[in-house]
């Protein structure tokens, strides 16, 4: 064989060589020219996976813009622990910052998994310390992400939380404001569509389609954060020392309707609602309906007074019992016949005065009075449980009904309700439906004012002022609560201390005591309703009520600058000789 | 044509130094420029593709995204400068070099084989140095095989006469102990690579045809009752055969091929773009620095990206095959073949393999794939090369 031969080889070679390349750009065509796009598109289908972008959520204020619950930006720590070269020191460094022990931490980053939660919803500030430690020789930690998401907060703490409410771990509300406006607070979770590579994490430059998340919308509440605070400061306390099953107070503006101050107690954070039992985390002002009692009476001195019936000066003799209706009526104490006026059996909140003034107008005639002042009706504040109470139209009252009505007690009502009815009077008769929600953000976040409430006239403005004359003496000499007077203003109100119907037993156990007042008297600015249920201690609503009543209408009014108005009280007569 | 030793063109030494590298004769005016623009174009495309396939996985692990570049352009530096050694002195001193070179490959194959040696990613074909340094003996024991083979069946005879029968069977016994030692390890891949080899230089030496004949059929028995009698381990059966039906077992064997497949295809005619493949940044395809390097160049630089990186390979291929058929010696030109049948057989199967037109056995693709031996070995292989291109004296 010669060279030659061996060139021929060669020749032979480059040709199987040529051969071979044009294979391989035959097949590449293939590939990349004619399946291209099925097999591009199966395989994208592969790595798409769709994730949700959470819209921030609303923010929640006080009537002053400040926050009670907020959304803020937070980070999951997660871990792919195939990354995590070194458990144990990744875990020493993470311990402190995370302020979770390090054996644990050691266990969750040691595996083979390639997505696992280390830490949920810590602060921004967290996440950078994070970022920032590193190992000897490495940047950063290997193999430690941090994924953005965001956390609600309740920047108040438990002030309003009653009202604000509070959401669940999927972020949407389950309680109070939170849950009732939920649909506007939320927002529109936006979509994103990416590519993922094997380990589940993003593929940083492949394709990305989806829709920008739509924030939630602000909403500024009635609630004036400090008047809350001092309110429930309060009626804890006062919980706390007559050992009392639950209280409210509410502070409302008459004017507007605008509810300044929903407390409850006992209430709950709202940062860990769990810890707390249900009853505790929802609002009881308008969850409980109860008998409000004595505090009633204001509806029937309405009546009365609007239909000439009585008048102040109206003689009332009061003896010591009363028969109606085969049952026999007794007033709080034990008293001898008393020669009393009308705004007497008022300022000593007498039953049987009460029957006797209003038997002069006939008690089917209460009736419409009590529906005119909200009594059965909802309060339309929207929020979750409301039980708006309930009041008997005549034709399905038993014998005692009507009398039992006319000082309180045969109908029930919630604790707002029962601060409408005193609101009402306190605005000339105009009753203004209660609000919670002062402004809402629009599409374009800025806020608009809630409509005003409807108003309605309910009685006149004269009888008005003749009713909450003759609540003033309620807190005069004589009258049965003088423990809420406040120095320097005129203050008018209404003791209530009913006999509490227990749904547990389905019996009258225990009292619901309570105290709803007014001022200024001759130029009404606030309403604070008291309320205390089933107290084991305290002799009546103007004892347990009337300080709570005081100080924390005290509050309000130095708080919003409302100046006494130095006129004196026209001094009417409660007791005849 | 005379095969002398003359002193003539380096008669230039005693010139100026200018006219030494630059002048008529000199043997910078004698290189293939087409084969070394066509190897440095390669390494630069790789350098691109390597990047890009292991930015974004050093950057998920907290590491320097330039880690692996920066390596590769040492790795092509060092080799660069061995090549350049390589072509320096004239090669037909090879000849008595060959035996030293051979037997430190061969040992460093057996060092391999002994506890010096190491695994990584599932090849037991590693020697790890200190300094973080590693390296991989059968890449530089191709060279010597061809060096060796060359010498073998060109040194008894001038080019008129064709190798004795003894000469080829001293070839062949010389060739089974680096093959043998590779199976070993076992790297299939490289196994196949010095088959080709040697078979290529055997058929180009002027060996009798039915030696060519007789190995390729003694070739496809052996492998077939390799199989029978179940030497090899069946991990090693599923990978080889999963290009057949990727489909079959598209999370297990078939995966690699599934993937690289799903990578070229997404690239379309002009590619996503370097950095931009998802499925290179999402690392779905194993050993893409490495073995599957050539799915990034299809999916990021398309259709016209891989057939390029394709030419530039058969530039290559062509301006080698071309010093082999104008060497002035067959120890030159069995030198060129064998270098030639030893990239054209690894660029088929590294291409082959991604492409699901041959089965997967984890070889690099020459002066694309990171990795440092091979990187050596490719570079003093060109080094070789233009060293026999440039000491024709047609």
């Amino acid at each position: 064989m010669r060279l030659a031969d061996s060139r021929r080889r060669l020749r032979a070679a480059v040709i199987c060589l040529a051969l071979l390349l044009s294979l391989f750009g035959g097949r590449l065509l293939q590939l990349q020219g004619l399946d291209a796009t099925a097999y591009a598109t199966e395989a994208a289908k592969g790595r798409m996976t769709t994730v949700t972008i959470p819209a921030t959520r609303g923010t929640i204020t006080d009537r002053n813009g400040i926050a009670l619950a907020a959304t803020v930006d937070a980070f999951d720590i997660t871990a792919d622990q195939t990354l995590v070269q070194h458990p144990r020191a990744t875990a020493a460094a993470l311990a402190p910052v995370l302020r979770l022990p390090a054996a644990a931490l050691e266990a969750t980053l040691s595996g083979t998994r390639r997505f696992v939660y280390v830490a949920k919803g810590v602060s921004p500030d967290v996440w950078r310390r994070v970022r920032d430690l590193n190992l000897s020789g490495t940047d950063g930690l290997p193999g430690i992400f941090g994924e953005p998401t965001s956390r609600r907060t309740y920047p108040a703490g438990t002030v309003g939380a009653n009202l604000v409410g509070f959401v669940g771990a999927d972020g949407h509300g389950l309680g109070g404001v939170e849950y009732a406006l939920d649909k506007s607070l939320a927002g529109t979770d936006g979509k994103i569509t990416y590519e993922r590579g094997p380990g589940g994490r993003r593929i940083p430059t492949g394709e990305t389609v989806g829709r920008d998340a739509v924030p939630g919308r602000d909403v500024t509440l009635t609630i004036d954060r400090d008047i809350q605070w001092m309110a429930q400061q309060e009626i804890a306390a006062k919980v706390k020392e007559t050992g009392a099953k639950s209280g409210t107070v509410i502070v409302m503006d008459p004017r507007t309707g605008d509810l300044l101050a929903v407390a409850t107690a006992p209430t709950f954070d709202p940062a860990n609602p769990g810890a707390a039992p249900e009853a505790a985390r929802g609002n009881r002002a308008l969850t409980e309906a109860y008998e409000p009692g004595s505090t009633g009476k204001v509806i029937t001195a309405s009546a009365l007074i609007e239909n000439g019936a009585v008048t102040p000066d109206t003689p009332i003799d009061v003896p010591n019992r009363l028969r109606r209706a085969g049952k026999t009526f007794k007033d709080f104490h034990d008293h001898p016949t008393q020669k009393l006026t009308y705004t007497g059996t008022l300022a000593k909140s007498s039953n049987i005065g009460t029957i006797l003034a209003a038997e002069k107008l006939g008690l089917p005639r209460l009736y419409p009075y009590l529906k005119a002042f909200g009594v059965g009706t909802p309060t339309g504040l929207g929020l979750p449980g409301e039980a708006s109470g309930a009041v008997l139209p005549p034709s399905r009252w038993s014998g005692t009904t009507g009398y039992t009505m006319a000082f309180g007690q045969g109908y029930s009502v919630n604790a707002v309700q029962m601060a409408s009815v005193f609101a009402t009077v306190a605005n000339d008769g105009v009753r203004v439906a209660p609000r919670l929600v002062a402004a809402r953000a629009g599409a374009d976040g800025t806020m608009h004012a809630t409509a005003p409430s409807p108003r309605t006239r309910v009685i006149r403005p004269a009888t008005a002022q003749t009713v909450r004359l003759m609540l003033e003496t309620v807190l005069g000499e004589g009258g049965t609560a003088p423990l809420a007077r406040i120095a320097g203003y005129r203050v008018a109100g209404k003791t209530g201390t009913a006999q509490r119907f227990d749904p547990t037993c389905s019996c009258y156990r225990g009292f619901t005591m309570s105290f709803i007042g007014l001022a200024p008297v001759d130029k009404p600015r606030l309403v604070v309703a008291v309320t205390l249920q089933a107290p084991k201690s305290g002799i009546g609503g103007g004892s347990t009520g009337g300080p709570v009543f005081r100080d924390v209408m005290s509050f309000a009014l130095q708080t919003l600058h409302i100046p006494p108005t130095g006129t004196r009280p026209p001094g009417l007569r409660i007791e005849r000789n | 044509m005379t095969a002398g030793y003359g002193a003539a063109p380096y008669g230039a030494t005693r010139r100026s130094t200018a006219t030494a590298l630059l002048g008529r004769d000199a043997p910078l005016r004698r290189l293939d420029w087409a084969l070394l623009l066509a190897v440095l174009a390669m390494g630069v495309l790789g350098t691109a593709l390597v990047w890009s396939a292991t930015r974004q996985a050093a950057l998920d692990s907290g590491g320097d995204p330039q880690a692996y570049i920066k390596h590769h352009v040492i790795n092509m530096a060092i080799g660069m400068v061995l090549g350049l050694a390589a072509s320096l002195f004239d090669y037909r001193m090879l000849r008595a070099y060959a035996p030293a070179v051979y037997l430190l490959s061969m040992a460093g194959l057996v060092a391999v084989l002994s506890p010096l040696g190491a695994t990584i990613n599932g090849s037991h074909s590693w020697i790890v140095l200190p300094a973080g340094f590693s390296v991989q003996p059968s890449e530089l024991a191709k060279v010597a095989l061809v060096v060796g083979m060359a010498m073998l069946l060109s040194e008894k005879r001038d080019a008129e006469v064709e190798p004795r029968n003894t000469d080829v069977v001293l070839a062949l016994a010389f060739a089974a102990v680096p093959l043998g030692l590779v199976m070993l390890q076992p790297d299939l891949g490289t196994a196949l690579v010095i088959s080709a080899l040697v078979l290529g230089v055997i058929a180009v030496s002027g060996a009798d045809i039915r030696w060519v004949v007789g190995l390729v059929m003694g070739g496809a028995l052996v492998a077939f009752v390799a199989v029978q009698v179940g030497f090899l381990k069946p991990y090693q059966l599923d990978r080889f055969t999963a290009f057949l039906n990727p489909a079959a077992d598209p999370k297990g064997a078939g995966y690699n091929v599934r993937q690289a497949q799903i990578a070229i295809c997404s690239g379309g005619i002009h590619g996503q773009g370097l950095f931009a493949g998802a499925q290179t940044q999402g690392k779905f395809v194993p050993e893409q620095q490495t073995d599957f390097i050539f799915t990034v160049a299809g999916e990021e630089l398309g259709f016209v990206g891989a057939v390029g990186l394709i030419l530039l390979l058969g530039i290559v291929l062509w301006r080698a095959m071309r010093i082999a058929a104008q060497a002035e010696d067959l120890f030159g030109r069995l030198l060129a073949t064998g270098i030639v049948c030893w990239f054209a057989f690894q660029a088929f199967e590294n291409i082959g393999m991604t492409l699901g037109i041959m089965p997967v056995t984890g070889v690099p693709l020459p002066f694309v794939s990171y990795g440092g031996s091979s990187m050596f070995a490719n570079l003093l292989a060109i080094g070789l090369l233009q060293n026999v291109h440039m000491r024709r004296y047609a």
